[in-house]
């Protein structure tokens, strides 16, 4: 009995990090909609950013917050000067463009840092287990399932529900109008941009214990990073929340449950989500 | 009309002219119809894919266990694994291609993994982890030896290459490959037309995955090895950036980017084997930003900065 | 500059390109015919230098260059160049293209590398049609050395570091153990020794785990061993990040319930860097004893240090590959630049060798390594994680070999 308490901890947990990682993307795929292969990217950056703080001796928090910026900062830049001019290029330029983004920074990560994974090592107030009273459980899950909800809810409040949210929704939809009744575009797109790699980086710092920092890491969790945004219905952050607890909790389950059979569970899982419903299992409204 | 013949041509003379380099040419030749069959699927048909590896995959491992179990015979196991490429295509495609964007992106990608994963448990089959190997190969034709040199392997390919590529041709300027641009370009203008436009792309979906199947025929017979790399989304994401930069829709895109992806990936891999990547998504991004059409269409934008510089 | 220049000095350029390019031609055709006056022997290493898996590649690397540094580039006035080729990874077609192209363009006179089975076995056709001596720096699957008379390996097999800590644990009060392997080939090979001998010594195995490759959470995988409360556990993962989740899964989840944990090389000191106190008590079965005070080791970790920094430690590739130029130095030592490739294999055959894990040599019958295995415990030491050896096996032989007769 206690097991299957236990397993769906387990299974909310590893949902929260998939979602804290993947939400990035959900603004900077699904709320402007252009294909980022390269969120794995910034979170890396975020990764190592937060990894040398820590070499430097600043705290953990502290640390998250550097890796956070940073990650928002090349975004900025990135938006600027290589996003922007695919705006209106289309969905393989952009694919294309994205994926040599990726190879570029793996390779320069790789120069700067060598070919070794790194640790992000937990401050102690996060470290170790509590007790749960039938068992002790690790502390730092408990802390992703906190920050996933507490980050779900913000942005759902902050940008499904604001003047700012609507100002972009309608800046995606037509940037002419848009423009057209005073709204800078530009600045716009560039600012969410930069806060979708922000989080980006945060859940790359946040969820270091599960996917490690690597060189490779950008590639290697690429697919996972899509299939939450796709299944959970590209601008929809109640979707991805939905997503990934669901990809989650499952792929959990089916982990403790069906061990040999566990690869074959999440695949057929997006299979059949994806072919049930094709716009994502909670779409956002507003996509036409 | 020279024009036309030079790949087919330089193809020719690479034969010659680096004989001992003829490994390379023929991996060289097996991802050029890789490319080329991504460009009937992605390029002219617009359908999303990173998927391309099942097929590529599909039809490495058929010809491998023909080769192994049923018979040597090089065209026989490259005819079977074809048609087990077309089979998986239309099968798969049937079940996903109502399907759009990202989404069926994804599920490319779902079914693409499901495969990888199959093979990697199907030991007896596919020698897991470890690869297929120890086929061997009859004499094509009865008369031309597979030798260590890969002489035979080269021309084999280059013919199958040229088959495909003829078939393809046609197909374009047929009425039927109209309609698949007017696909890509508008669907929804196209039913209003009364296409079937869910067999059309059935069709495209159906040929581009017989002729990727047929690349990892080659791929098989010409290295004798076949490995769970061959069905790794790597594979796909590879042909997609082989495509994109050579150039989309053009006569011999799909040659240019894939030549020049392996190429230079063999050469910075020689020269630094850690920092290979950097180049490579230096030379993509440059290319993106810079040339839309492809390295196919840098003739025409140096023209046009010609004409350009020649007006001041 | 005007054209007219330009066009004079790509002209030049070109002229000086051709004439270059006819006098190498000229220099190699001579090369063929046994003219050439500076004998160079050349080494291709195929290993894995980029990718998630480049550490053995890099490990290669460093020992290399630790090696030349210490016995020099050149053995009785011959230069021993190394020419490196990247695989990528587990790509034996990759591997298999680069192998002939190391054969047949540039014409080495021994392989080396293979950090993967696959690659190994895909490159063997060559070595054997091309009669390559070639030495295995890091694979690790007992028939590799069966599949080309050339092969000679320097590395490891996996039963041959599994098989003494199974003995050894059913043999002091371990009764029960759950087996978790990553799923793929290795994993099995892993799975299998373990269970093959553990049982032979009157053990019980509760289950057989496997865990798939992409795997980041271990959580639900140790949940289930928890449930069948074992003695211990034998791990078996791929190494790298996947090592940091499952020991810490471990320390986390089972270790507070008494479970020992049983890995081979998953707690190698440079790994343990990483992992971190999690692995505290671990116990590891592993051929190289990285504290091991035998004097080709403390020159070996100094020269890795004064290299490449005070953070390097030396791993099994590093000492494979140390080892295995030690071999290809002693073929061109004794039979001079261009050896006949039978005459290296019946050196190489029956060879005893210093290394710095101490006594090895290549059995004369399978080619393959037969070395010390040392069982040992993680262990604090200030503020560094080591591996203190607490029982030594001398001489193991590879046991798949005796358990599949060829």
């Amino acid at each position: 009995m206690t097991a299957w308490i236990t397993t769906l901890l387990d299974g909310l947990a590893y949902g929260m990090v998939l979602f804290i990682i993947s939400v990035g993307l959900t603004i900077t795929m699904g709320l402007m909609r252009i294909v980022n292969l390269a969120h794995g990217a910034f979170a890396m950056i975020g990764g190592y950013v937060a990894a040398v703080s820590i070499d430097h001796g600043l705290s953990w928090a502290l640390a998250a917050l550097l890796g956070s910026a940073a990650a928002g900062i090349a975004g900025g830049i990135a938006e600027i000067f290589l996003y922007r001019p695919l705006y209106r290029k289309g969905e393989l330029a952009q694919m294309l463009l994205t994926f040599g983004l990726v190879f570029v920074v793996t390779g320069l990560l790789t120069l700067a840092f060598g070919v070794d994974f790194q640790r992000i090592p937990l401050p102690p107030s996060l470290s170790g287990e509590v007790s749960l009273g039938f068992r002790s459980y690790p502390l730092y899950r408990l802390f992703l399932i906190a920050v996933g909800a507490l980050l779900a809810a913000g942005l759902w409040l902050g940008i499904d529900r604001s003047l700012y949210g609507a100002r972009l929704r309608a800046a995606v939809d037509n940037p002419a109008m848009a423009r057209g009744i005073g709204m800078n575009v530009d600045r716009l797109f560039t600012a969410t941009f930069v806060f979708g790699c922000a989080l980006a980086g945060f859940g790359g710092v946040v969820g270091s214990e599960l996917l490690l920092i690597e060189p490779a890491y950008a590639l290697k969790h690429l697919v996972t990073f899509l299939v939450v945004v796709v299944v959970g219905g590209h601008a929809s952050f109640k979707g991805s929340f939905a997503a990934a607890l669901l990809i989650g909790s499952v792929e959990t389950f089916g982990k403790f449950y069906l061990p040999s059979l566990a690869p074959y569970v999440s695949f057929l899982l997006v299979l059949v989500l994806l072919l049930w419903r094709p716009h994502g299992v909670l779409p956002a409204k507003s996509l036409s | 009309m020279i024009a036309r013949l030079t790949p087919w041509l330089l193809a020719l003379g690479f034969y010659f002219a680096f004989a001992e380099q003829l490994a390379l040419g023929t991996n060289v030749l097996v991802m050029i119809l890789l490319t080329l069959s991504l460009d009937l699927c992605l390029g002219r048909a617009g359908i999303l894919t990173l998927g391309q590896s099942a097929f590529f995959g599909m039809g490495a491992y058929v010809a491998g266990i023909v080769a192994l179990r049923v018979t040597e015979d090089p065209l026989i196991g490259l005819a079977v694994a074809t048609l087990a490429s077309a089979a998986l295509g239309a099968l798969t495609g049937a079940l996903i291609l109502h399907t759009e964007g990202a989404a069926l992106l994804m599920l490319t990608l779902a079914l693409s993994a499901l495969l990888e994963e199959f093979a990697n448990h199907a030991t007896a089959w596919t020698g897991g982890a470890d690869g297929l190997q120890g086929m061997k190969l009859a004499p094509l034709l009865g008369t031309f030896r597979f030798d260590l040199f890969k002489h035979t392997a080269y021309l084999y390919s280059l013919a199958v290459l040229l088959v495909w590529f003829l078939v393809t041709q046609i197909v374009i300027v047929s009425p039927f490959g109209r309609s698949i641009d007017g696909i890509r370009q508008s669907p929804a203008r196209m039913r209003a037309i009364g296409t079937p436009v869910w067999w059309r792309r059935l069709c495209v979906y159906t040929l581009s995955a017989a002729m990727a199947g047929s690349a990892g025929a080659l791929s098989a017979q010409t290295t004798r090895f076949v490995g769970l790399t061959t069905l790794s989304v790597l594979v796909s994401g590879t042909a997609v950036v082989m495509l994109v930069l050579g150039g989309t829709r053009r006569r011999y895109g799909a040659f240019l980017g894939a030549a020049v992806y392996v190429l230079v990936q063999d050469y910075a891999a020689q020269i630094n084997p850690f920092h290979w990547m950097l180049i490579v998504g230096i030379l993509l991004m440059l290319t993106v930003l810079f040339l839309e059409g492809g390295l196919a269409s840098l003739p025409e934008a140096l023209l046009r900065v010609r004409r350009r510089e020649s007006k001041r | 500059m005007s054209l007219l220049s330009r066009r004079s000095m790509l002209g030049g350029l070109s002229a000086l390109g051709t004439s270059a390019l006819c006098t190498s031609t000229l220099a190699t055709s001579c090369g063929l015919f046994g003219k050439a006056s500076a004998e160079v022997v050349k080494v291709g290493v195929i290993n894995t230098f980029s990718g998630p898996f480049a550490r053995w590649g890099e490990q290669t690397k460093q020992a290399i260059e630790v090696f030349q540094k210490q016995r020099g580039k050149t053995v009785k006035g011959s230069e021993i160049q190394i020419v490196y080729r990247d695989d990528g990874g587990a790509d034996p077609a990759r591997a298999k293209q680069l192998a002939e192209e190391l054969a047949l363009k540039e014409k080495v006179q021994f392989l080396a590398g293979f950090a993967f089975t696959p690659n190994a076995l895909a490159a063997a056709e060559i070595a054997t049609e091309a009669k390559l001596p070639t030495v295995i720096w890091n694979a690790a699957t007992g028939i590799v050395t069966r599949k080309s008379p050339y092969f000679v390996r320097t590395s490891f097999t996996l039963p041959q570091d599994t098989a003494p800590v199974a003995a050894w644990a059913a043999k002091n009060g371990i009764k029960s153990v759950v087996t978790l392997v990553t799923d793929y080939a290795p994993g099995y090979d892993g799975e299998a020794a373990f269970t093959r001998v553990f049982k032979e010594n009157g053990g019980e195995i509760l289950e057989s785990i496997r865990v798939p490759l992409p795997t980041t959470d271990f959580a639900p995988f140790f949940e289930r061993v928890l449930e069948k409360k074992p003695n211990a556990l034998f791990l078996f993962g791929p190494g790298g990040p996947s090592s940091v989740g499952m020991i810490g899964t471990w320390a986390s989840r089972l270790k507070p319930a008494d479970i020992q944990l049983i890995t081979t090389t998953e707690t190698q000191e440079i790994d343990l860097v990483k992992i971190g106190p999690a692995a505290l008590d671990a116990i590891g079965s592993s051929h190289y004893p990285e504290t091991s005070d035998n004097p080709l080791n403390v020159s070996l970790r100094k020269d890795l240090e004064a290299l490449f920094g005070a953070k390097t430690i030396p791993d099994i590739a590093t000492v494979a590959t140390y080892d295995g130029m030690q071999l290809i130095y002693r073929a061109v030592e004794q039979l001079g630049p261009r050896p006949p490739p039978d005459a290296v294999m019946s050196l190489w055959k029956g060879a005893k060798l210093d290394s710095p894990r101490g006594p090895i040599e290549i059995d004369a019958q399978t080619r393959d390594i037969v070395q010390n295995v040392y069982l040992r415990r993680v262990k604090a030491q200030g503020d560094r994680l080591i591996n203190v050896s607490f029982e030594t096996i001398a001489a193991v032989k590879d046991p798949w070999k005796e358990w599949n007769p060829g």
